[in-house]
């Protein structure tokens, strides 16, 4: 027969292509374990590329010979989900992820990542952790998913010198009337161009959730998800009222609108016209003070710390308090189908320790979410960051679970019909509550 | 009429049989098998294994995130008539109409015919040169395609339109926000009218010359000749690149991503978009393998209907 040579010569050469496949992922440096780390932003890969030789001499010195391979990949958050996801179900994913805390429900509940219970219950750094802070990472099935590694307050940044050249009261507003009429004081010295960019609408993405949306709703309404239950209530007041306060923004003409209708809305607005005083005032997270203003930011401001400062966020009534916004910033997370899950891990802590962190978060401009950091330097020299590790403890939070990415989807679909003129609040509220029902569908819905 | 034929077809019919007898087939099956087996293979683990997945899929309220993702259910139709009856859904199948209406139907072909036929014309002058600027966008690598027309359309005042615009004193616009529907219509026409050049240039050449010289010395007009001669004689071909350009608009992606991401407000979100946007960036696999069923069925329907119109064999 002439089959058989031909049969047999194609499964040698499937055999060889596998055995070639497969030495391509073994480490050729004798018994060295070689893990990979991903990061998806610029000030993230430089950081940690910086990082690794100490890692790896630290392990030498404990007798681990562990190699870490960084994956530079810089990309925006709805590209590095749809990648990541697919590496996820390939069990290709790099052993330590560095991911934004907002997506940790979502791969967690999917069975992607590794709980982490047992290595933080042996880990001495885990008792420097808030208290606070490890509450908030305990997902709604009980377990730790992924290892949060710094944090941010999020606040209102103003144009300190612009306002104060106009004239303008630069008091902490406190309710979104005083708000509201600073900003049309804004608005009437400047052009009658837009003052404030809060994220909204599709454009912006998960943004519109997290960074735009949610804080808002925290400071009326902090009943909208229960972790007993994992359950969203949609019928909790604060979603009309916030919807309310996009509605009137947008017909007041105090938000962007066409720029946030941008394919990437943070350029023309944080990116462009924030640093050059035509958008006076921005929803930002500590990292403005680095990541996106400061001297190796994305749009470097001169003399930032003079021109810029921050208001908190305003009490929606008379009577109530104003707040920051605590937001869970970036954690690690090592993928269920790592094989080096103990070494992924040993790394993870490392980063998330001393000064290997305090290094990152001067790089991201970050606030720490552990006690033993605000005298380390390089750390200890910022005193932007080091206040806002302090404001910390006492700023908002409301921790939720699965479904926040359809929340999300739904909030960012609501907020664009205002932002299209075609929906006031109640009906963008209306339209949301039809929305997330759908998307969430009947179990995480009360 | 122009017919175009499958190859086997053609072979199984004008073919003599090349050793006549009993042990003729016996003997040829192997090379058969050889021939067609891997295209076959590739064909059925690339194309009809994912399409039927895609079916079960859509069958299913599967997701990528979340704790669903760990049990996905059977939900019958469910997902299709959440789909048809959502408003986005069906804007998307409506955006996707306007811009392959306007795209590929209207502007590809005409201006495409309109070069072939130029071209085709003795006393034109550059041909090379003309022939190779219209061919020059379908050779551009689609993300250079793209990055190209972001620069042209950018928003700011160094943007290629907004310096031309400014040459008589008009403000930068955002082209992509203003007219975002029209921007990419113009860039996919751009984009596709070298491909239509290049089958009615081939078509035209076996228009018979005769019959338009003859026309002409009949005192035709050269509108009336196109119209009544030249246009039925090429009218396999059209109808051929018509389906071809129907089908791939309706599957364009990148070249729009790349410019709005179906924004903005969702006024350029294509049916390709949407299903996108839900499959992967809501990882709702299920939602989007339905949607994506959908499409499927809407194409094949307009593709029958080309085939009909055409009375092309394919």
């Amino acid at each position: 027969m002439k089959r058989t040579p031909v049969i047999a010569a194609l499964m040698a050469t499937l055999v060889a292509a596998g055995g070639l496949t497969a030495c391509s992922s073994s480490s050729g440096d004798g018994d060295a374990v070689t893990i990979s780390i991903m990061e998806t932003k610029q000030i993230g890969i430089d950081a940690v590329k910086k990082l690794i030789p100490g890692f790896e001499a630290e392990m030498k010195k404990q007798g681990k010979n562990v190699k870490v391979k960084l994956v530079g990949d810089v990309l925006t958050d709805p590209q590095f989900v749809t990648k990541i996801t697919q590496q996820f179900i390939a069990g290709e994913a790099p052993d330590v992820i560095d991911l934004g805390d907002s997506m940790v429900p979502g791969f967690a509940g999917a069975g992607y990542l590794t709980p982490l219970d047992d290595y933080l219950d042996k880990w001495d750094g885990w008792d420097h952790y808030f208290p606070h802070i490890q509450k908030a990472m305990v997902r709604q099935d009980g377990n730790i998913y992924a290892l949060v590694h710094d944090s941010g307050v999020q606040n209102f940044f103003y144009r300190k010198d612009i306002l104060t050249q106009d004239g303008i009261d630069t008091a902490q507003p406190k309710t979104w009337d005083d708000m509201i009429s600073r900003l049309e004081q804004v608005k009437a010295k400047n052009g009658d161009l837009p003052p404030i960019v809060i994220p909204a609408g599709t454009a912006w993405g998960g943004g519109s959730w997290g960074e735009g949306f949610q804080p808002i709703l925290a400071g009326v309404d902090q009943n909208y998800y229960s972790l007993k239950t994992g359950k969203w209530d949609l019928k909790s007041p604060g979603w009309e009222q916030t919807f309310d306060l996009y509605s009137t923004l947008t017909t007041k003409g105090l938000l962007p609108v066409q720029d946030l209708e941008n394919p990437n809305p943070w350029e023309p607005t944080k990116y462009d016209k924030f640093p050059a005083g035509k958008l006076q005032v921005a929803a930002q997270g500590t990292w403005g003070w680095k990541f996106d203003w400061g001297p190796n930011g994305a749009t470097p401001i001169d003399g930032l710390e003079t021109k810029v400062d921050t208001w908190q966020y305003p009490a929606m009534k008379s009577g109530g308090e104003t707040y920051g916004w605590s937001g869970l910033g970036s954690s690690y997370g090592i993928p269920e189908k790592s094989e080096h899950k103990d070494e992924a891990m040993l790394l993870a802590q490392y980063l998330s320790s001393g000064k290997p962190l305090a290094q990152v978060l001067v790089a991201s401009g970050a606030a720490p979410v552990r006690d033993d950091i605000a005298d380390i330097k390089p750390f200890a020299d910022e005193p932007k960051l080091v206040q806002a590790g302090k404001d910390l403890a006492s700023s908002l939070y409301v921790p939720t679970g699965d479904g926040s990415e359809q929340i999300a989807q739904a909030v960012a679909n609501a907020t664009e019909l205002i932002l299209q003129g075609k929906a006031d609040g109640k009906e963008a509220y209306d339209s949301f509550v039809k929305n997330a029902t759908d998307l969430l569908g009947p179990t995480l819905v009360k | 009429m122009t017919s175009i034929t499958s190859a086997p077809a053609r072979a199984a019919t004008a073919s003599p049989p090349s050793s006549p007898g009993r042990r003729g087939p016996k003997r040829t099956w192997p090379l058969v098998l050889l021939l067609l087996g891997p295209g076959a293979a590739l064909i059925v683990l690339f194309i009809i294994v994912p399409a039927v997945y895609g079916l079960y899929l859509s069958f299913t309220n599967t997701q990528l995130t979340g704790f669903a993702a760990r049990n996905p259910q059977w939900v019958g139709i469910d997902n299709y008539t959440y789909l048809l009856a959502s408003q986005d859904f069906l804007s998307s199948l409506g955006q996707t109409g306007q811009f392959v209406l306007f795209s590929a139907i209207i502007g590809q072909t005409v201006l495409g015919m309109v070069a072939a036929i130029l071209l085709s014309r003795p006393w034109v002058r550059g041909k090379g040169l003309f022939g190779a600027a219209v061919l020059m966008p379908m050779i551009v690598p689609e993300v250079v395609a793209s990055l190209t027309w972001a620069s042209v359309l950018s928003n700011n005042s160094a943007g290629t339109l907004n310096r031309l615009t400014g040459l008589f004193g008009a403000d930068p616009t955002a082209w992509l926000q203003v007219v975002p529907m029209v921007s990419i219509i113009i860039v996919n026409v751009w984009r596709g009218v070298a491909f239509a050049m290049i089958m009615f240039q081939a078509a035209l050449e076996d228009v018979p010359a005769e019959l338009i010289e003859a026309a002409r010395m009949d005192g035709a007009r050269a509108l009336q000749i196109f119209r009544h001669i030249t246009l039925p004689l090429i009218r396999g071909p059209v109808f051929l690149y018509l389906l071809l350009t129907t089908i791939s608009t309706v599957g364009v992606f990148g070249l729009v991503y790349f410019l709005t991401q179906g924004g903005p407000g969702g006024a350029t979100r294509l049916a390709a978009i949407y299903i996108y946007e839900r499959a992967l960036q809501f990882a709702q696999i299920g939602i989007g393998s339905a949607a994506s069923m959908i499409l499927l069925a809407i194409v094949l329907v307009l593709g029958l209907v080309y085939v009909r119109l055409a009375k092309v064999e394919v």
